[in-house]
């Protein structure tokens, strides 16, 4: 949920998904490409081997015309099995979420294990996860034996969540990923705390300040 | 985020207790060889010398500071130096709390699970032995009702034996008869002859009244008498046993219910425990279009029934059977003075197998049969009753216009 404290408005995005699907390379590679006003260090608690083993953190953020500040916090959560009990910690409190995806095609069971379990930790968390603003992101799209982009527009017709494709050891895709979270957000949070009719931000502007456009 | 969160945005009060303050401060000091100040985001003192005209340089971990670093007399390259390595160490730590907070949020949300998984099997468990208590109580009460089902079905097959044995009896029995009858009925003629012998001798023959033949003709006659009337009752027997196994009467005909009823009191005569008496009231009736098998049987059961209860109520009685014409129809009546039903009893009486006694000690098919036979005949049956004092049946069949 956003957290308005003084003059700035924070809000939690989390990165959701199966084991080594790309959460941690999708926010390096935001911290490489991105440039807003205000950007931290990436913080990283991983493992020996290099798999996140509590969480990643980057924070971005921008000052509104009004000069309220605007604060992303994106984590990202452990994909092992074993950790579900951080996933939901991780998650709770979160105002958005982009799921990762891998491509692989060996890799769908994987995959819907894991959008299940990202549904069912929302309800334990207390997330409305109807309306919680939700992205998914099919990465790793430079494997050989990626799902073809077409099928999986096909078996997410039906879906309400934006699909986006990405490889973010490229840094493909990673940047539209998070303008696409970025929208939703907008759309769910704009009103509530009044970024146009206050801030001065319409929908573009709040995109690009926390690209770092223009 | 909220303030207990693991993803809060952490203090620098929360990230360096006063123990940490009182090592980092003096080493920070002896470092810059200067005066030094740590303060909060809101400027506040957290250590050293009180602010005054200082250079302050900010501490950033996200994006905002969350507290300056100040010196009134240090050089400004190593004021930035001081604060770099002050920023190392606050981002380990900040890492390290992070964690920890993250970790028991984990572990709580773990710990929820478990309880949820745990009321969850609870409830399974208490389902679970509930279930096998009531299928347990479900298998004794079907093998009950199987074990009395079984008992009925003998008891039924007992009754069909009967019957057939009834109807074999009553054919291997009338043939002989038939024969004994014929041979008493030539042996009269010859005892005719004999008679006619005493015309042929001498007035007062001496072998004639050696013999005493005056005497032995008399006799034989009486004797055959008596034979001819045992043949008679065996006869009646046979016939009215017969008249119950519905097995050669199984077409409608007219007849008279008096005497089905007169050879029911027959039957039920020749059976009836010390104490129990059966009287007859009946009235000249019209005859019925019927199947007087059925109803032999119908009435068999009522009477039945009416003595066993006077028997159950363990005293003298009497079982009173009246019959008469009344609008539209016949009635007949089973009265006893038995010990009577209570009204649940009599709520259930017609239900087929329904009994009050032990199995084996009745088939509880009198009052259903009974019942079906009444409404084949279009009439009606009716049953009151009052515990102790005793039962009366009334059953009523309508005549055809």
């Amino acid at each position: 949920m956003a957290e308005r404290e003084g003059n700035s408005l924070s809000f939690k995005l989390v990165y959701y998904g199966p084991a080594q699907s790309g959460k941690t390379t999708n926010l390096l590679r935001l911290h490489d490409l991105l440039a807003p006003e205000l950007k931290g260090e990436m913080m990283s608690m991983e493992t020996k081997d290099d798999r996140t083993l509590f969480f990643d953190l980057l924070p971005l953020g921008f000052r509104a015309p009004s000069g309220l500040l605007l604060k992303f916090r994106l984590f990202t959560v452990p994909g092992q099995i074993a950790h579900d009990g951080t996933r939901k910690a991780v998650l709770s409190r979160a105002d958005g979420v982009v799921f990762v995806a891998d491509s692989a095609r060996a890799q769908e069971t994987n995959n819907a294990e894991s959008f299940q379990s990202l549904s069912e930790n929302c309800h334990r968390v207390g997330l409305d996860f109807e309306n919680l603003p939700l992205i998914v992101q099919f990465n790793k799209r430079d494997l050989p034996d990626a799902v073809p982009e077409g099928e999986l527009r096909e078996r997410w017709a039906a879906a309400p969540w934006p699909l986006v494709f990405a490889s973010a050891l490229r840094g493909e895709g990673v940047e539209a990923c998070f303008a696409a979270m970025l929208s939703a957000l907008y759309r769910r949070q704009a009103e509530a705390h009044e970024l146009a009719t206050v801030h001065g931000l319409d929908e573009a502007k709040f995109i690009a300040g926390a690209l770092g456009q223009g | 985020m909220s303030e207990a969160g693991f993803d809060r945005e952490w203090r620098l009060a929360e990230l360096l207790d006063a123990a940490a303050l009182a090592r980092l401060g003096p080493a920070l000091a002896g470092l810059l060889g200067a005066d030094l100040a740590l303060l909060d985001a809101a400027g506040e003192l957290l250590w050293g010398v009180p602010p005054g005209e200082m250079r302050r340089v900010p501490l950033t971990l996200e994006l905002e500071p969350i507290g300056f670093l100040a010196s009134a007399n240090a050089a400004p390259e190593r004021l930035l130096a001081a604060r770099d390595l002050l920023l190392g160490v606050l981002r380990a730590e900040v890492r390290f709390k992070m964690a920890s907070a993250l970790h028991l949020e984990a572990v709580a949300e773990d710990f929820a699970s478990l309880k949820r998984e745990h009321a969850r099997l609870l409830e399974s468990e208490a389902r679970y032995r509930k279930l096998s208590e009531e299928l347990e109580a479900r298998v004794q009460h079907q093998v009950a009702q199987l074990e009395e089902r079984q008992q009925m079905l003998y008891q039924a097959e007992k009754l069909a034996s009967v019957g057939q044995l009834a109807a074999g009896m009553a054919h291997e029995i009338n043939n002989p008869l038939g024969f004994i009858g014929s041979n008493l009925s030539t042996f009269k003629t010859y005892l005719e002859r004999f008679a006619a012998l005493q015309k042929t001798l001498p007035p007062n023959s001496p072998a004639w009244r050696e013999l005493d033949l005056d005497f032995i003709l008399e006799d034989a006659a009486d004797l055959l008498a008596d034979s001819a009337r045992g043949i008679e009752r065996i006869a009646r027997i046979v016939s009215d046993l017969k008249s119950f196994s519905n097995v050669d009467r199984a077409t409608e005909e007219f007849a008279d219910l008096n005497e089905s009823l007169q050879h029911v009191a027959s039957v039920t005569r020749s059976q009836l425990p010390a104490g129990v008496e059966l009287t007859l009231a009946l009235t000249p009736l019209p005859r019925l279009v019927c199947l007087p098998g059925h109803l032999n049987q119908l009435f068999f059961n009522i009477v039945r029934n009416a003595v066993q209860a006077i028997q159950d109520a363990g005293r003298s009685g009497e079982v009173r059977v009246s019959s008469g014409v009344v609008a539209g129809g016949i009635e007949i009546r089973v009265v006893d003075n038995g010990q009577g039903m209570s009204a649940e009893q009599c709520e259930h009486a017609f239900e087929p197998f329904y009994t009050t006694r032990q199995v084996g000690a009745g088939a509880g098919l009198g009052l259903s049969t009974a019942r079906n036979i009444v409404l084949a005949h279009s009439g009606r049956i009716e049953l009151s009753s009052t515990p102790g004092l005793g039962t009366t049946v009334t059953v009523f069949f309508p005549l055809v216009p």
